[in-house]
């Protein structure tokens, strides 16, 4: 009775790991970026992500299929794909760990400054280590279950209505950026709220026909973008543009706001539900890698390389040591990612022609 | 060394392997014969052990005494052959009740299963005399209801199946016999109705059994413990229940139920972890109301994991998160204790636990007695003594009383168990420990599975027609389809074939 995803697992899956700690200060990015009304600039942005997809879905269906590792292998020789395996499981290793890290980092700013971050970070490695041992399938249904506890998060919207001021979204467009704004860079910083959707090049293995993999992503595409432009649309009403401009993270400002007649400071319980979608992000880049080292090491132990990778992981925790250093690393990771999500698909087009040429060979 | 080394390869080649080491029972090729010396040197020493004789037949009969019932010994031994011929009692013996025993091992088990051989004429023959001893049918103490049927299953397997097979009058009802326990010998019986159960899932519940090797069994609670996939894990897998109208509602929805040898409890499968929360009971009542009792228990279960870690949490960490008007009187009641709120919390609930515990295992009215004494007496005195604060004693009792409401109670103690996890995690990192806590925990459940089923269905997998029958109670008219957990091809419920 072998499970196989469908697209609702698809989905939540894209959701989930678009849903990471770039989403706190998304609000500030695109006030600082596009300026006033700018989550039009992030609709439009968001066309690019789902052009992305479309080009991974084309590989999907030239590669009828097959893995990235097969196509790969169909045009490189073992010896040249193998180095590239480890760099990718490298590198997909170091972005898993250095979101865990942010994301532990600011809520050691929020609840505990004088708690070591290292052992915050150690128990996020241990659930992740926990996760990574399970077959897909299995962490699927964990991320079911930790979708519905952060997507019932969104029922906090109507909290802010009373405060929420359509004037505060102004009649302009696009104006008051940051100096350095409506420039390539401020697009790759506001591009990385969607890093994550490449990762469905990696479970072309563990659907059929019947899972609909890619109805799933672009329906999980959709679901993103429709909460990102919530969360930017209530950020805009809520606080004043110069306001938003200045706040580090707009979205957990606004949960400070929450509050019940037996509870204060909502904030500090709601917050925490943000691992999860963290730890996903980690679980999900770190089963990236786990597949490029399980390519060169087909015959290791059960186990062995989950271990070794998330101790990398926790390895990887001691570079930052302070939230900039930790939000530049994370920055710049996602902008290779940028790259390697719209590369790689380039790449394995490529590797799929090839291939197709030597069988054509193969027959003459 | 070497030639100690060489040998011992030599013999792991050579020898063939034993076939108890596949899980299959060892095949008897050279059984001896049932013949009478050879049983009785069997039961050679056993007090219990009657041998009759009818010399003017040259028949023997042996039986234990115990297992039998003067009555049916009467009927079917003494009144037919003390005064029938030779001829007459083997045309006795070769119709019904009466039947054949091929070889010394059957004999032995029939003997054993309350049976008497017959010795006549080179031939051993069986009948079954045996009678019922034990409770009759009543109500279950463990899962009790208001409205429905009252009558619980019994420790005698025949009476369990018979009520079963009063309430499901289907010749699709299949009931298939396994043996289990290398000593004991007890019997498991599956039943399952034919043409909606999965016959898949009945196979591999069937080579499961088969694979048991163990010694004896004693309860249905410990048997499924020795077939579930996940035996370190502390939720329990299969649905145990003491209710006939229970299993017999499982059965119709395609799962399979088994009946344990001398055991009360009655295992059902495939189980999802969302159906401990349900009873009976909301099946007998309007629908509404069986909704908001579901709902109710739901919330029961987040209230026993999480109240008290939560109370640690924020008396911990997050002093901030508690209203004004409720943060003076927490501070006052606080200020006397000397304990940080952790340990105060571990050791209030290590005493509710000693008192729950207490209750269950003396009579039940010192239980009542311990109930008041530990619950009132205990608990004033401690608030007074300083020793803990009065909220901390409103937290522990109200987790208390909703694990309670839990209609399972493995899953109840279960689930105590896990709140002591969530309380250590809660004290050490506040409210990040306490949902890193529900996340390991969810972690854990989503890796269990149930006859290759998911645990955590209709969640995940997502399937909203079955969750119009799990956090609520639909309407019957809404409940057509049989629960997807159960991978049925009769999906419909009116329907028993396509």
């Amino acid at each position: 009775m072998k499970e196989k995803l469908n697209r609702f697992h698809i989905g939540i899956f894209i959701y989930m790991i678009e849903l990471d700690v770039t989403v706190f200060s998304l609000p500030r990015l695109v006030a600082e970026n596009f300026g006033t009304n700018g989550w039009l600039g992030l609709l439009a942005l968001s066309l690019v992500a789902f052009a992305n997809i479309g080009l991974i879905h084309f590989v999907y269906r030239l590669g009828k299929g097959r893995s990235i590792f097969q196509i790969i292998e169909t045009a490189l020789p073992k010896w040249c794909a193998y180095p590239l395996y480890v760099l990718l499981a490298g590198f997909w290793l170091s972005v898993g760990a250095f979101i865990g890290k942010d994301f532990i980092l600011i809520f050691q700013m929020l609840a505990f400054q004088s708690t070591d971050s290292m052992l915050i970070f150690f128990m996020y490695c241990l659930m992740a280590y926990f996760l990574l041992i399970k077959d897909l399938y299995s962490i699927m249904k964990a991320v079911t279950l930790f979708f519905i506890l952060t997507t019932a998060l969104n029922g906090l919207f109507p909290f802010f209505f009373q405060e929420w001021k359509l004037i505060r979204l102004t009649t302009s467009f696009f104006q008051d950026a940051q100096p350095g704004g409506h420039s390539l860079y401020g697009m790759a910083e506001m591009y990385t709220v969607f890093v994550g959707y490449e990762l469905c090049m990696l479970m072309f293995p563990y659907v059929n026909e019947k899972s609909k993999l890619f109805q799933g992503v672009y329906f999980g595409q959709l679901f993103t973008v429709f909460l990102q432009q919530l969360f930017v649309w209530v950020s805009f009403g809520f606080f004043s543009f110069p306001e938003l401009k200045v706040l580090s993270y707009p979205l957990i400002h606004t949960l400070e706001y929450v509050e019940f007649p037996f509870i204060n400071r909502m904030e500090n319980l709601i917050f925490p539900f943000f691992l999860f979608s963290n730890l996903l992000s980690t679980v999900f880049f770190s089963f990236a890698s786990m597949l490029c080292l399980r390519r060169i090491f087909p015959q290791a132990r059960p186990k062995l390389i989950e271990f070794f990778l998330i101790l990398g992981v926790f390895l990887l925790g001691y570079i930052p040591k302070i939230l900039r250093q930790s939000e530049l690393l994370v920055r710049h990771s996602y902008f290779i990612e940028i790259g390697i999500a719209i590369v790689l698909p380039l790449l394995l087009l490529l590797f799929i022609k090839v291939g197709q040429w030597r069988q054509k060979e193969v027959k003459v | 060394m070497m030639f100690r080394l060489g040998k011992l390869l030599l013999r792991l080649l050579s020898a063939p392997r034993s076939p108890t080491s596949s899980g299959a029972p060892p095949a008897r090729t050279d059984q001896p014969e049932p013949t009478l010396a050879h049983i009785l040197k069997e039961f050679d020493k056993c007090m219990d052990v009657s041998h009759r004789r009818f010399a003017s037949l040259g028949m023997d009969v042996v039986y234990l005494s115990y297992l039998v019932g003067n009555e049916e010994l009467y009927r079917d031994i003494i009144q037919p052959f003390s005064k029938a011929s030779e001829r007459e009692a083997a045309v006795i013996l070769d119709n019904p009740p009466y039947a054949e025993a091929k070889d010394a091992t059957a004999c032995v088990d029939g003997i054993l299963a309350g049976r008497a051989a017959i010795f006549f004429r080179d031939k051993t023959y069986l009948v079954k005399i045996d009678t019922s001893t034990g409770r009759s049918i009543e109500q279950s103490e463990s899962e009790t209801v208001i409205s429905g049927p009252h009558d619980g299953f019994v420790e005698n397997m025949e009476q369990n199946l018979s009520v079963l097979r009063r309430r499901i009058k289907s010749s699709h009802l299949k009931t298939i016999e396994l043996p289990v326990g290398e000593i004991s010998r007890s019997n498991v019986v599956l039943v399952y109705l034919e043409g909606i159960a999965n016959d898949e899932l009945v196979q591999m519940l069937i080579e499961r059994i088969r694979s048991v090797e163990i010694d004896s069994i004693m309860d249905a609670s410990m048997f499924v413990q020795l077939i579930d996939e996940n035996p370190d894990s502390v939720f329990p897998q299969f649905l145990t229940t003491e209710r006939p109208d229970a299993v017999a509602s499982k059965i119709l929805g395609g799962r399979i139920a088994g009946f344990v040898d001398g055991s009360p409890s009655v295992f059902c499968t495939p189980t999802s972890f969302f159906d401990f929360f349900s009873s009976p009971d909301d099946y007998y009542q309007r629908w509404l109301l069986g909704t908001s009792l579901r709902v109710l228990r739901l919330f029961g279960f987040l209230i026993t994991i999480c109240f008290t870690a939560f109370y640690v949490s924020i008396t911990t960490f997050h002093y901030e998160m508690i209203p004004h008007t409720m943060l003076l009187n927490l501070t006052e009641s606080r200020s006397r204790v000397p304990f940080p709120p952790l340990i105060e919390a571990l050791l209030m609930e290590g005493t509710i636990e000693l008192l729950r515990e207490a209750g269950a295992r003396l009579p039940t009215k010192i239980g009542q007695t311990i109930g008041i004494v530990g619950g009132i007496v205990i608990g004033q005195a401690a608030v007074q003594a300083g020793f803990t604060s009065n909220i901390l004693i409103i937290a522990v009792a109200t987790s208390a009383i909703a694990s309670f409401v839990i209609p399972s109670y493995i899953m109840s103690a279960s689930l105590r168990l896990i709140r002591f996890g969530l309380i250590i995690l809660a004290g050490i990192l506040g409210n990040l420990g306490l949902i890193m806590g529900i996340g390991f925990v969810m972690i854990h459940l989503a890796g269990i599975t149930n006859l290759g089923t998911s645990y955590l269905t209709p969640l995940a997998p997502f399937n909203f027609g079955d969750v119009l029958d799990t956090f609520v109670r639909g309407p019957f008219w809404a409940l057509r389809k049989r629960p997807s957990i159960v991978k049925t091809k009769n999906k419909v419920r009116t329907k028993m074939r396509k």
